[in-house]
């Protein structure tokens, strides 16, 4: 897994040189991530696993391949610790996700137009990190175990955005992701007995400024 | 004031000498310094490097050389110099002479003063008087005291100038047969503090404390009987404290007071002497008991006189000390003149110690096998010191028998010795040497070898223990430990000392306020009673009795009583002790009775201090009744009296064997005795009665019905109580805790522990299954840890933190293969024991309790049969006992493996070790034994590296893997752990991850 995970940020790398003779731009934003919650059932109860909302920054380089499609490779973090919670009960460990996708985007305007709302899709991988500290117990164990440990995800990222104008060489960045994963099960591992599925979305609006060439 | 003391003391008048006392003893501490003639007093000049020895016969200051302790010179001065002193400046040697003579010879009392600035050029000034003594104070004047007045002495001017007049004091007049010695004559001593600002002294009758800094003399009279000797004082740097002959003095709103006393001193006037050292709390004394007594240093605490350490002098001391100001050497008067005695150095002597007081071997009726356990013979400084050691009993062996300190001594008891004796057998284990200078507290040895219906569990407690007292309030109960001066607090959860508190001198009976809130104490050789508070277990303000050694205490609920000592009027009376003042006073009256009491004479109030008791030695008796206030009863209808006393709420009383009614009518003997009176306890309207026949028998209890007297199902435990002795004829030894769970006893060893249901009757053990303590399950291998399941199997709840482990607890013993087995746990359902390391194979296993055999129990053993202790980490979550190395954790499905962790398991059944350890004894950590099967680990299928395998070190039968998990372990919940040890696999679920 680990040698797979070093292939495709490389290949990202790779494909860059490609659109340098296009016009680049790279950037950075910050904003706040929301994740989507999921239910650990058992027979006769269930709680709630998520990984809690956190600030979130992201850094990118982008390419204008045409007058309206471009294309860019990001790298989001996201602070979030992992919950289990049941009525008043909760348990929570420290965690962060890091992130690395490459996104297609179709602008609405030409390439030197002062504003540019567009659209971006796309996929990659993303982390799961478990940084808390291990105890011998936890509440709500018998949901989940909320685990010290690693775990990469294929990513799915949908967004849209709006690109300002500054001046010749910086512009404004609004945008808005939805990263979806599969649920991390490494790091929010369900006990025996305890089924938690489906896919996690991670909403992410940053603000961000980019310098242009 | 008057101050009178007296003290009954029986001397027995031995023939012999004190030259003779001193030629036996080996290593002797101090140097002597001999000055052919007669010291009568010393004194130190420190920035001159010299002693100056007022040679009372040889008619001359000897001086000696401080670096050489020689005498370098002599200064003729004129006849009987007695004593003398150097003024706080440095410049003046004062020296007073005894010149008592009788016609026709004429009166030569006066005073000389040697200028030691100027060529020791002398002056000397007739005295009216015969000098007793003199001393300079912090202003450079001295005062010199005659047998009539005090005078204060100007050495610079030559003035004199009388200060009070006194009544005249006896002295002896030359010549006075021989032999006598210097303190024979003058029969007084004045010694000032450190810091010249007190001046104490004392003579025949007459005792004072001068105040140097505003010329205030506090003096009184006093008798003393014996005599107050030796007749010596000496005084704290900061004069608030003095010894004085057998007395210890501090001050009682300034005014001189007598706190504690010399036990049983001799009362010769030039045998002996002491030392206050300030600075380290002590004092160095000698004051013999004895005409015969070996000459010997005793090292005591000033405050209540316990005795740290014994050293053996060359001679006798005679007469005054003094000390360096850094406290590295003190000089005494002593037979031949001067003794050097190094005390700031004391650990660059050759001393012996042993590293126990006590040694307790519990045989059982399982164990018939010798018993080994051993100590240290060391010195305390480090050094090495060649002794002997011996035994009083040859069925204690002891290997070496002799040796060089430090050496470990193996004391070796072989029970079939002591099988006739079915209580604890003390056999004393003495050390010697050629070499070391103190006096070596002997080992006691206690062999206990019981029957398998003597019930109760003791618990060692070395010392001598003279009083038991349950906290009426909570689980918690207070041992008097008399020859350490001081309260041992019990927990009565589980028996061990939470706190210790120090007493006053030489304590004999205690009693808890009727608030529950202070625990008092009443010593023989103290003027005060010790108060502790019981909330903080801290000392509170003492009780002031002035003449009174108080040695029993009742607390009643009008208020507290208490018998002792009365030096005022040399007799034994009743006290009444107030709380509110801190101080006692003796009772005018016992109601419409004389307050006049027999020696040792003891009071016990009933539980709810509505009345009290007073039980004498003669066979009488009194009853307080609280209601009143007054003593209603007085009755003698035995001619003696000992062992038991104690008071009912519902108006019953115990003395000895025979129960008294609420008139001190004796109404019916406790039936059956069983033996001597040792101890009674009253639980509402029954009791609990202890007896012995003899110290090394079983100790008895029984039930009593207080109503009918009849004592009912008599039980034997395990050793005998502490029995009355002639000295101390009252003994109280037995006390119910607070929640009735436990009573517990005064014993040989210590502390007997009984449960309140000791009597029930018992059934035989049934053995149901024997497994790996574990896991419950697994099976056991030699050394391993193992539980047996089955009913009756003890008759109580025990569990011991001994080490080795014992091979009998609670009442409970087993064999296999007829080899005792040490146990760690018993209850009525369980016992976990070691499985001896010689046990392999079929074997049979026994179980032993007070209610018989249990049926063989057949069992094979493997070689090896590892398995894995769980621990329950939250109620119902059990886990295996596999820690995590990165955080010290065990590992569980929160803290779960991770790949390339260290892990360590704590584990059993791992079969026979290299080096060998003995059954029930911890592992070494040097070398660390490690097993003789090679065990293999693997996880999820993918082996573990193997670190360690081998004896947890300091742990009895529990083994430790150290493994590392591997890289490529599988990730997941439930992964399987394998321990594989000769083939046979023992399996745990672990979780893994990255």
């Amino acid at each position: 897994m680990k040698t797979a995970r070093m292939l495709v940020v490389c290949l990202a790398v790779s494909a860059a040189p490609a659109a340098l003779a296009q016009k680049w731009e790279f950037g950075g934003a910050g904003g706040y991530g929301f994740n989507t919650s999921k239910d650990a059932t058992r027979p006769t109860e269930k709680a709630t696993a998520k990984i809690k909302p956190g600030v979130a920054g992201s850094a990118w380089l982008s390419n204008n391949t045409s007058l309206r499609w471009g294309g860019e490779i990001r790298y989001d973090y996201q602070r979030g610790d992992l919950q289990l919670k049941q009525g008043s009960t909760e348990a929570n460990f420290s965690a962060e996700t890091h992130a690395i996708h490459y996104d297609f985007q179709w602008h609405a305007t030409d390439a030197d137009s002062a504003s540019r709302p567009y659209v971006a899709f796309g996929g990659g991988v993303k982390v799961f990190r478990g940084t808390g500290t291990e105890q011998l117990t936890q509440p709500l164990s018998r949901f989940a175990l909320l685990t010290k440990t690693q775990e990469v995800q294929g990513m799915l990222s949908i967004g849209a955005g709006i690109k300002t104008k500054i001046n010749d060489r910086w512009q404004f960045r609004i945008d808005v992701h939805d990263y979806i994963t599969p649920f991390p099960k490494d790091v929010i591992t369900p006990n025996l007995g305890t089924n938690i599925g489906g896919m996690m979305h991670s909403i992410v609006p940053t603000v961000g400024i980019s310098w242009t060439k | 004031m008057e101050l009178r003391m007296l003290r009954k003391s029986t001397i027995l008048a031995l023939a012999g000498s004190l030259l003779m006392t001193g030629a036996a003893l080996a290593g002797t501490f101090g140097k002597v310094v001999p000055i052919g003639g007669a010291a009568a007093d010393v004194a130190l000049d420190e920035a001159r490097g010299k002693l100056y020895v007022a040679n009372f016969t040889g008619r001359r200051i000897d001086v000696m050389s401080l670096a050489t302790n020689t005498i370098t010179t002599s200064i003729s001065v004129a006849a009987q110099p007695s004593s003398l002193a150097v003024s706080p400046d440095g410049r003046w040697l004062l020296i007073a002479h005894y010149g008592n003579n009788t016609a026709p010879a004429s009166p030569t009392n006066n005073i000389t003063v040697i200028d030691l600035r100027n060529n020791n050029s002398k002056q000397t000034f007739a005295l009216a008087n015969p000098p007793l003594g003199l001393a300079f104070g912090i202003d450079n004047k001295a005062l010199i005291v005659t047998t009539k007045d005090f005078i204060s002495f100007d050495p610079s001017l030559g003035t004199t100038q009388v200060i009070t007049t006194i009544t005249e004091q006896a002295t002896k007049a030359i010549p006075q047969p021989a032999q006598s010695a210097p303190a024979q004559f003058s029969q007084a001593s004045v010694g000032a503090s450190a810091d010249g600002r007190y001046i104490w002294g004392f003579a025949d009758s007459l005792l004072f404390k001068y105040q140097a800094t505003n010329h205030i003399i506090t003096a009184g009279y006093y008798t003393a009987s014996p005599i107050m000797a030796p007749r010596v004082v000496s005084v704290a740097n900061d004069g608030s404290r003095a010894a004085m002959g057998w007395w210890m003095m501090d001050l009682y709103n300034d005014y001189p007071r007598p706190y504690a006393q010399f036990p049983e001193p001799l009362g010769d006037l030039a045998l002996g002497g002491h030392q206050i050292d300030s600075a380290r709390g002590l004092i160095y004394s000698e004051v013999p008991r004895l005409l015969t007594d070996a000459p010997m240093l005793t090292v005591r605490d000033i405050d209540n006189l316990t005795v740290r350490e014994r050293l053996q002098l060359a001679e006798h001391l005679a007469g005054r000390s003094v000390m360096t100001t850094d406290g590295a050497t003190m000089y005494a008067s002593s037979a031949s003149g001067v003794t050097v005695l190094p005390v700031g150095k004391l650990n660059t002597v050759p001393r012996l110690e042993a590293s126990v007081e006590d040694l307790s071997f519990q045989g059982n009726f399982c164990d018939r096998d010798a018993a080994t356990q051993s100590f240290i013979v060391r010195d305390p400084g480090g050094a090495k010191v060649p002794f002997t050691i011996s035994s009083s009993n040859s069925g204690v062996r002891l290997t070496p028998s002799s040796g060089v300190t430090p050496a470990v001594i193996k004391v070796t008891v072989d029970p079939n010795a002591f099988a006739a004796q079915k209580g604890t057998v003390a056999v004393t284990l003495t050390i010697t040497s050629d070499t070391a200078v103190n006096a070596v507290n002997s080992v006691r040895v206690l062999v206990n070898s019981r029957e398998p219906d003597q019930r109760g569990t003791f618990i060692n407690s070395p010392g001598k223990l003279v009083d038991l007292v349950a906290d009426p309030a909570k689980d918690q109960y207070y041992v008097l430990r008399q020859d350490k001066n001081q309260v041992l607090v019990y927990d009565g959860a589980n028996n061990t000392v939470k706190a210790t508190l120090r007493t006053c001198s030489v304590p004999r009976g205690m009693a808890i306020s009727y608030d529950r809130r202070y625990l008092m104490v009443g010593c023989k050789e103290g003027r005060t009673v010790s108060v502790f508070d019981l909330e903080t277990l801290q000392p509170s303000t003492s009780i002031t009795t002035r003449n009174a050694n108080i040695q029993s205490i009742a607390a009643t609920a009008h208020g507290i009583l208490a018998v002792g000592f009365d030096h005022s009027s040399g007799d034994w009376g009743v006290y009444s002790l107030d709380m509110n003042t801190r101080t006692g006073d003796r009772l005018p009256t016992l109601g419409v009775w004389e307050n006049k009491v027999p020696e040792n004479t003891v009071v016990t109030a009933a539980s709810n201090g509505a009345s009290a008791l007073i039980a004498s030695p003669d066979g009488s008796l009194f009853v307080y009744d609280s209601n009143v206030n007054t003593f209603t009863v007085s009755r003698k209808d035995f001619t003696t009296f000992a062992g038991a006393y104690a008071a009912s709420s519902f108006g019953d009383y115990v003395i000895g064997n025979q129960l008294f009614n609420s008139s001190g009518v004796p109404v019916r003997l406790i039936q059956p005795t069983n033996g001597v009176s040792s101890g009674f306890t009253f639980v509402d309207q029954n009791g609990y009665f202890v007896t012995a026949s003899d110290a090394t028998s079983a100790g008895v209890i029984s039930k009593v019905d207080a109503p009918t007297g009849l004592g009912f199902r008599p039980t034997r435990f395990v050793e005998a109580p502490i029995l009355p002795t002639d000295l101390e004829p009252f003994t109280r030894t037995v006390a119910p805790l607070y929640s009735r769970g436990s009573i517990i006893a005064l014993t040989v060893s210590g502390i007997t522990v009984l449960p309140s249901g000791y009597d029930a009757s018992v059934v035989s053990p049934n053995i149901a299954r024997v497994v790996s303590a574990a896991d419950g399950v697994s099976a056991i291998a030699p050394g391993g840890l193992f539980s047996i399941y089955g009913t009756n199997l003890s008759p109580t709840n025990v569990a011991t933190k001994e080490i080795p482990l014992p091979t009998a607890l609670g009442d409970s013993c087993l064999t296999v293969n007829g080899q005792p087995v040490p146990i760690i746990f018993v209850s009525p359902g369980q016992i976990n024991g070691q499985m001896p390391y010689q046990t392999v194979g079929n074997v049979t296993l026994i179980v032993h309790t007070p209610g018989g055999v249990s049926d063989n129990y057949n069992l094979t053993v493997p070689a090896t049969a590892p398995a894995i202790f769980r621990a329950e980490v939250t109620p119902g979550a059990a886990f295996p006992t596999v820690v995590r190395a990165a955080n010290n954790l065990m590992a569980t499905d929160t803290n779960p493996v991770h790949r390339n962790d260290v892990l360590v398991i704590y584990l059993t059944g791992l079969g026979k070790v290299s080096p060998f350890v003995e059954n029930g004894r911890p592992a070494p950590s040097d070398p660390l034994a490690t097993t003789v099967a090679q065990p293999e680990v693997n996880i999820g299928g993918i082996g573990a590296p193997v670190l360690f395998s081998g004896l947890a070190p300091g742990q009895v039968g529990l083994y430790q893997l150290n493994v590392t998990v591997p890289g490529n372990a599988p990730k997941g919940l439930g992964i399987p752990l394998n321990i594989v040890a000769n083939g046979v696999t023992h399996t745990v679920n672990v979780r893994v991850v990255e």
